[in-house]
């Protein structure tokens, strides 16, 4: 073995150094972390740029109420206590509405229309400005939640509940149903189902991973493509052994990827602290849109568990792409070589997607298991799962040494069938050939070296 | 150091591409393996490398099982295989980091052997500016013969003890010819050891002491090449005359090779049969201006052996 893999470190410096001073992969580095650096403030400018003051006095100044119900004794006054609403006028509509329309829209653009009715046992507040007024709809709304809530006490406090009381009804209900068993202790049924947020940082990171998945993937086939196209392979095989020129190019095309996408990642922890200082309240976009408890999982235990995974992950697939990328000849045939590796990501992402899903509805299940374990999904998935703290150690330890023995297998019969196809010139190499192959590599039809 | 060729057999399913093969290199020299195409010479190379898994058979060097990792060899392909895109200096720099070659010596090894093939300008380019200037050093922007010299860099770098080059001189002017020929003869006078595989019979005649011929996969002929030619005798007669000599060639039913306006080539008997029809063209006052006897060329016992046809596929 050891013999079967001298020179692999060679074949990665060389690798590595030359990817990394490739002009597509520079442009592609400087450009996706440019996009990722700038993507946070950017989007921190636009949300909070048009954010207005909540305090700053509102540009509407009276509103007329229309109030057909039988709450004849309801007044807003008490809506004046908000400092940005304390300078309107609450006026009883005495004209007809169509007129009272007119005259607004004519001579009181900053006028507007509250009309209250009871309907099929609902009351129905209608707030209604001029199209081309002062006032914008954000505006109105603000306004309009300030009605509604003050309608609400008012209408309690008529039927005469006092605010305590209403304090009291307005408090949420939180229902657990329990089993106990004999011994009357309660069975507790953990709810491990994942919130919104949740799901989508997991969806997040199964596409981060899927991204340097595929990034690695294509890389590793296409470079050896590359070198039986050129023949650059015959060269090497004088030095080298077939595995040791895969090994070093895997390893080599994954830190390459793995440069870029880290980069992406640092570049995006600073794009997320520029972003605080586009934000009224200096905090950063990201722990404004995302719940804090969410990182409560993210401990250097996990992060170094998920970067195990991720790295296995990688390894099976692109060890998987180096052998579709032998499986062909030319560039151009390329694609039908990838068909399983395509494939097998896809069966992949698609089970860790259902998985996530799941894991949304109705918490940790059976499948949700199977795609923690199951080795294609679980590098997408699992890594997810652990940072949201719905991964025990044992099932991650499981997953860990299942990946191990799939890459190990991989790699058994990787090498068994590599030496024949690198130099194989020709047809693409079925699936079936490719067993074939591994059964007696010395003499299948249809892979001859030239 | 020996190299010792036992039994090769090599099979794609059920088709034979090398039944059998055996030779050895007892003694440094060229070895040639000759064939049509697809004769099998260069899957029998691949393996005699290492690069290709065989059916049976065994390739020693030192006595050893030949190992690509622990021998020193350089090979040269028939065609030609650098990176397209990547700068010529570091491509030679990894092929001699693979063959283990110090950095140093790699450095001096390329100097001198750029400067010998006369591609110094593409290895080290003048410093300039802008695209021109930055692509000037990557393989694809070279001659095929000067992407030929690289390739015959990469196969010296390590200075091999055993050379395998696969028809060496394709593609190359008369010029480089010689340049390349030059070289194969220093490593000659080396001591070196390579097996050398063309299509050019008088190159192969120029180099090589021992031979095998090849056909569909199976040995044709094989042995020293001066003790084949001897075995055949001097049959072949070259005749030059001031008259037409048809009458006399039909009269001793003479085979005639070849006819050029001015020379017969002929296949005699032996020698006392061409000195039978010279005494002849003398009794009866024929002006001979050429009268030569000789072996036959490997040319001729290549085309017999293995066939006019397959020679010309």
């Amino acid at each position: 073995m050891k013999s079967n893999i001298t020179g692999w470190k060679e074949v990665y410096s060389f690798t590595l150094s030359q990817v990394l001073k490739s002009k597509a992969y520079l442009i592609s580095y400087f450009l996706l972390v440019l996009i990722v650096l700038v993507s946070m403030p950017v989007t921190s400018k636009l949300l909070f740029n048009n954010a207005e003051d909540e305090n700053a006095p509102s540009p509407v100044n009276t509103i007329y109420i229309n109030n057909m119900t039988s709450l004849t004794d309801i007044d807003f006054e008490d809506i004046k206590n908000i400092d940005s609403f304390s300078h309107i006028e609450f006026k009883t509509m005495n004209s007809d509405y169509d007129s009272l329309v007119e005259r607004i829209s004519d001579k009181e653009k900053s006028s507007a229309i509250l009309d209250i009715r009871e309907e099929n046992g609902a009351y129905n507040l209608h707030l209604s400005m001029v199209k081309e007024g002062p006032i914008n709809r954000s505006q109105l709304q603000r306004l309009g939640d300030a009605i509604l809530s003050e309608f609400t006490s008012t209408r309690m406090e008529l039927l005469g509940v006092s605010g305590e009381q209403l304090v009291l009804l307005q408090t949420p209900i939180v229902s657990k149903v329990t089993m106990t068993d004999i011994s009357q202790d309660a069975i507790v049924d953990e709810n491990t189902a994942i919130s919104f947020s949740e799901y989508w940082f997991v969806y997040g990171i199964l596409f981060f991973v899927l991204m340097a998945n595929m990034l690695t993937g294509t890389q590793v086939a296409t470079s050896i493509v590359t070198e039986k196209s050129t023949r650059v392979v015959e060269y090497l095989l004088i030095t080298v052994k077939p595995l040791a020129l895969m090994i070093g190019k895997v390893f080599a095309m994954m830190t390459a990827a793995l440069i870029q996408m880290l980069s992406m990642v640092l570049a995006l922890f600073v794009s997320n602290k520029i972003s605080a200082t586009y934000s009224p309240d200096s905090n950063s976009l990201l722990s404004q849109l995302l719940p804090s408890d969410l990182f409560g999982n993210i401990n250097i235990t996990n992060m170094f568990l998920c970067i195990i995974l991720v790295f296995l992950g990688l390894l099976f697939y692109a060890v998987l792409a180096g052998l579709a990328g032998a499986t062909v000849s030319r560039l151009e045939e390329l694609n039908e070589g990838l068909t399983l590796f395509t494939l097998s990501s896809l069966v992949g992402v698609y089970i860790g997607l259902g998985a996530a899903s799941a894991l949304m509805g109705s918490g940790v299940n059976a499948f949700v298991v199977f795609a923690f374990l199951f080795p294609f999904s679980s590098p997408f998935v699992l890594p997810g799962a652990i940072l949201v703290g719905k991964a025990s150690l044992l099932l991650t330890g499981i997953a860990i040494v299942l990946q191990l023995v799939f890459i190990v297998l991989l790699f058994i019969f990787v090498s068994r069938v590599y030496e024949t196809l690198i130099l194989h010139n020709g047809n693409t190499i079925k699936i079936k050939q490719l067993f074939q192959i591994s059964k007696n590599s010395k003499s299948v039809p249809g892979t001859s070296p030239r | 150091m020996s190299l010792s060729v036992k039994n090769i057999t090599k099979k794609y399913g059920d088709k034979l591409v090398v039944d059998n093969l055996s030779f050895e290199m007892s003694e440094p020299g060229v070895y040639a393996l000759l064939g049509t195409n697809g004769a099998g010479k260069t899957t029998s190379l691949r393996i005699i490398l290492g690069m290709l898994a065989k059916n049976s058979g065994e390739v020693l060097w030192e006595g050893k099982s030949i190992d690509v990792v622990n021998t020193n060899v350089g090979y040269l392909a028939e065609e030609r295989g650098l990176y397209p895109k990547y700068s010529l200096m570091d491509q030679l720099m990894y092929f001699a980091k693979l063959k283990k070659v110090d950095k140093h010596t790699a450095m001096d090894r390329i100097k001198y052997w750029s400067d010998r093939l006369d591609v110094d300008e593409y290895i080290f380019p003048p410093k300039g500016k802008g695209r021109r200037a930055s692509k000037s050093n990557q393989a694809d922007q070279l001659s095929k013969g000067n992407q030929q010299k690289i390739q015959l860099m990469v196969a010296l770098l390590s200075d091999p003890d055993l050379l395998i080059i696969d028809e060496p001189f394709s593609g190359l002017d008369p010029l480089n010819t010689d340049l390349f020929k030059s070289i194969i003869r220093e490593e000659i006078n080396k001591n070196k050891y390579l097996i050398m595989s063309s299509h050019q019979m008088p190159t192969i005649e120029e180099f090589c002491s021992d031979i095998t011929i090849l056909d569909r996969g199976k040995v044709k002929l094989q042995g020293n090449l001066s003790e084949i030619k001897k075995s055949y005798g001097r049959v072949n007669l070259i005749v030059k005359c001031e008259q037409d000599i048809a009458s006399y060639i039909s009269s001793f039913n003479l085979r005639i090779i070849n006819k050029t306006p001015s020379e017969y080539h002929l296949r005699v008997q032996g020698e006392d049969e061409a000195m039978g029809f010279l005494a002849k063209l003398i009794n009866d006052n024929i002006t001979v201006i050429k009268f030569e006897l000789r072996e036959p060329s490997l040319h001729e016992i290549f085309v017999e052996k293995v066939g006019v046809d397959k020679d010309e596929e």
